[in-house]
């Protein structure tokens, strides 16, 4: 080679061709690989994938599933994507390929109604006529889970919304836990005396916005709340008025945390003493756990009282579902595990680890707190009533909850505020029933 | 301009043309060799070519096309009715404004201070530690630079202990949850990890500056102010040309720390059109109106970035 030049010069294209082919044939093989199905969702023997949006949750199904592969010989093996709102653009999109898991974590109402209507998932009427059957769902819950008279996903936890608070603290200060709206102020004006925020009220994150707006129109009247997220009253209706006047004059008096508290914090300023009262799904309970306080000693929780002692009492409840792809990886597996998971030995385990109610009625929480609370809602025939999130239509729903984000920063009053509600659920309502149509 | 275009095919042509009388055979062969160059140019090509038709190209065009459609189920064509809402809905025009505000701050502040920096580290003796610290924050991620501002910008956040803790009592507020304010303190937020590349810039076309020019200067008189502005900046003019360009482009595309701070919100109140653009496609799930947002935003960029760069080329090329 070194002795002609001509051949020099030859061999170097030579080694750039043939390294510039290698590169090429390396980057289609990592194109190939890239294009081809994943692991994470395709069939692996003895398991079922779930897609879920908390991650803190994996260990819990794992353990619930141990209990299902006992039944049915399908463990569950999650997957998670903690972005709630890349959870819900990814599952919207593997839901059309075939790379959708075998189990999907969505919120019920009209979130579900929606995926529902895009298609791709299972008819799940059948599964829910052998639970109801068994008396292992509420046969109130049915019309949350369906579409168009078809059940498409299966309960998969039930929350109620209440008010923690901190039992040292109370206790400190001479408060007992309210049990009027008139006792409530009093442990309100209590704590603000006290330099304690009596309230914590957040919209970090979008959604907890309108945590208060559900509490509140709830208990000022119920059946209302029921027809205004039906689409059958008006957001500048009276009760709607009088809730956001009580919610704007609660944060006028300071009652309330600034609008930027980060709700993750709250078992932490519960436990400190910073806030008094901490509004918030039962499944929070775990948060508490997490925090190093004990149900019933540290912590506990009530679900708030009515404006008036003549108003029908009742509760926000939020159900998830499970859903199964028609084109999951695993079909025959998911259903078989769907159709076992409200079983009551999985649900001892699954309730024990969320420390929350279970949708299966026939089980009780394992949390002294959550259980009292169970017991609370059976014995005042509290009405259930659907979280405002999956009440209505998404775009509807998504809209309000900036509004209301706008006024617990102030920028609205809250007539301006409702007013805006108002109007895009007349647009958006329209919009749904033309599509529905 | 039109010489040097006229000038050019000539010169091409001259070079492949056959000359007069002579053997056709060279030229058959300059032919052939010139189509050869023209394939192996294009071979060379085509795969970037064919990644930007179908990574860039055929989705904007798709997103043009879904522009013009409706948001309901079945998705009729709608013709404007998708960019009529930037009249119609205050949340888009308050975008608007937002935009233009984080394009004023994101050139603004950037250039201004970077300049500054650049001026003042060049030649001192701690120089090299203050253009560290300048431009650390360049070196992080949008996300992580969000995550820090957070802890100092909530209303129990450090801005505000600080404030407190220090008898301004009546400062404190909520940072975050009042417009215009908060669009403000999140450029300012922005400014701090932008500037680090804006000093980059300026130390190399500081340093590319010929010391002659500056000794020139102090032989005929001319004081410190007089050397800056008469014979630094002109010579800055083509860095100052990046650092406002890329400032510009930055500034309209602005969307990883509004989003980790506030997410467009307390009330849509801090989106940009990027924001916005996510939001609508993706959260309030109107798909039509996310496309025309970013029709908008594209034509917006571009018109923004041909009309500062055709104006700076041409005072270059006088």
């Amino acid at each position: 080679m070194s002795a002609s030049g001509r051949t020099r010069s030859a061999a170097a294209p030579l080694a750039r061709r043939r390294v510039l082919a290698g590169m090429a044939a390396g980057a289609a093989t990592l194109a190939a690989g890239g294009c081809a199905r994943g692991d994470s969702t395709s069939a692996q023997p003895g398991t079922t994938s779930i897609s879920n949006d908390n991650a803190t949750w994996d260990d819990g199904y794992r353990a619930a599933g141990r209990e299902l592969e006992k039944i049915t010989g399908y463990a569950l093996r999650p997957l998670s994507n903690p972005s709630v709102t890349s959870y819900q653009q990814v599952v919207q999109m593997t839901l059309q390929t075939s790379k959708a898991t075998d189990l999907v974590k969505w919120a019920s109402g009209y979130q579900l109604k929606r995926l529902a209507r895009a298609g791709g998932l299972t008819d799940l009427s059948g599964v829910w006529g052998k639970y109801q059957a068994k008396g292992w769902v509420r046969g109130a819950s049915r019309d949350a889970v369906s579409y168009r008279g078809k059940v498409y996903g299966i309960p998969l936890y039930e929350s109620y919304y209440v008010l923690f608070y901190s039992k040292p603290v109370f206790e400190k200060l001479g408060l007992s836990e309210p049990r009027s709206w008139d006792e409530l102020l009093h442990c309100a004006e209590v704590l603000k005396r006290n330099k304690i925020t009596p309230f914590l009220a957040s919209q970090v994150g979008g959604w907890p916005a309108i945590e208060w707006f559900q509490e509140l129109v709830t208990k000022v009247d119920p059946r209302f709340y029921q027809k205004l997220v039906a689409g059958e009253a008006s957001y500048t209706d009276d009760p709607a008025r009088e809730a956001m006047d009580i919610w704007h004059d609660f944060m006028r008096k300071g009652w309330m945390t600034s609008p930027d508290f980060d709700q993750a914090r709250g078992p932490g300023a519960l436990k400190a003493g910073t806030v008094g009262m901490f509004l918030h799904g039962t499944w929070q309970a775990q948060g508490m756990t997490a925090a190093g306080m004990k149900p019933g000693a540290d912590y506990g929780a009530f679900i708030l009282p009515t404006v008036r002692s003549a108003t029908p009492k009742s509760v926000i409840a939020e159900s998830g579902v499970f859903t199964v792809p028609a084109r999951a990886s695993s079909h025959d597996a998911a259903l078989a595990n769907v159709g076992s998971w409200l079983a009551p030995p999985v649900q001892r385990v699954w309730s024990d680890f969320l420390q929350d109610s279970s949708a299966n009625p026939t089980v009780r929480s394992d949390n002294p707190v959550v259980a009292e609370l169970q017991r609370d809602v059976a014995k005042e025939r509290r009405i259930p009533l659907i979280r405002y999130w999956e009440a209505s239509p998404p775009s509807l729903i998504q809209g309000n909850t900036n509004d209301l984000g706008g006024f617990m920063a102030g920028q609205t009053s809250p007539e301006t505020t409702l007013r805006r509600m108002q109007e895009r659920a007349q647009d958006e309502w329209a919009a749904w029933r033309r599509d529905e149509a | 301009m039109s010489t040097s275009t006229t000038d050019r095919p000539a010169t091409g042509g001259s070079r492949r043309t056959p000359p007069v009388g002579g053997d056709p055979r060279p030229a058959e062969r300059h032919a052939w060799i010139g189509r050869r160059e023209r394939l192996t140019a294009g071979g060379f090509m085509a795969p970037s070519v064919l990644l930007v038709a179908v990574f860039l190209l055929a989705p904007f065009v798709w997103t043009i096309h879904r522009s013009f459609f409706a948001d309901t189920r079945t998705s009729p064509f709608s013709w404007f009715d998708n960019y009529t809402r930037f009249a119609s809905d205050p949340a888009l025009t308050r975008s608007i404004q937002n935009t233009l505000l984080w394009v004023v701050g994101t050139v603004v502040l950037p250039f201004v201070l970077g300049l500054a920096i650049a001026c003042m580290t060049d030649a001192t003796r701690f120089s090299r530690l203050a253009r560290l610290c300048v431009v650390l924050p360049y070196a992080l991620s949008g996300s992580a630079v969000a995550v820090v501002w957070n802890f100092m910008l909530t209303t129990d956040g450090a801005v505000n202990q600080v404030l407190t803790s220090v008898g301004l009592d009546s400062f404190a507020q909520g940072w975050l949850l009042t417009w215009p304010g908060n669009t403000l303190v999140m450029i300012l937020a922005n400014a701090w990890q932008a500037t680090g590349v804006a000093v980059i810039l300026f130390l190399v076309g500081l340093q590319s500056i010929p010391p002659e020019t500056l000794e020139a200067g102090s032989l005929d008189g001319a004081g410190s102010w007089q050397q800056f502005r008469h014979i630094v900046l002109p010579q800055l003019k083509p860095v100052s040309i990046i650092v406002i360009g890329m400032s510009l482009v930055n500034g309209l595309k602005s969307f990883d720390l509004i989003w980790v701070l506030t997410q467009g919100g307390p009330g849509r109140a801090t989106e940009t059109l990027a924001v916005s653009m996510y939001n609508e496609t993706f959260l309030e799930l109107r798909p039509g109106a996310g496309a025309a947002i970013a029709v908008v935003l594209t034509v917006i960029v571009l018109a923004a970035s041909w009309l500062y760069l055709r104006r700076q080329l041409d005072v270059k090329g006088e």
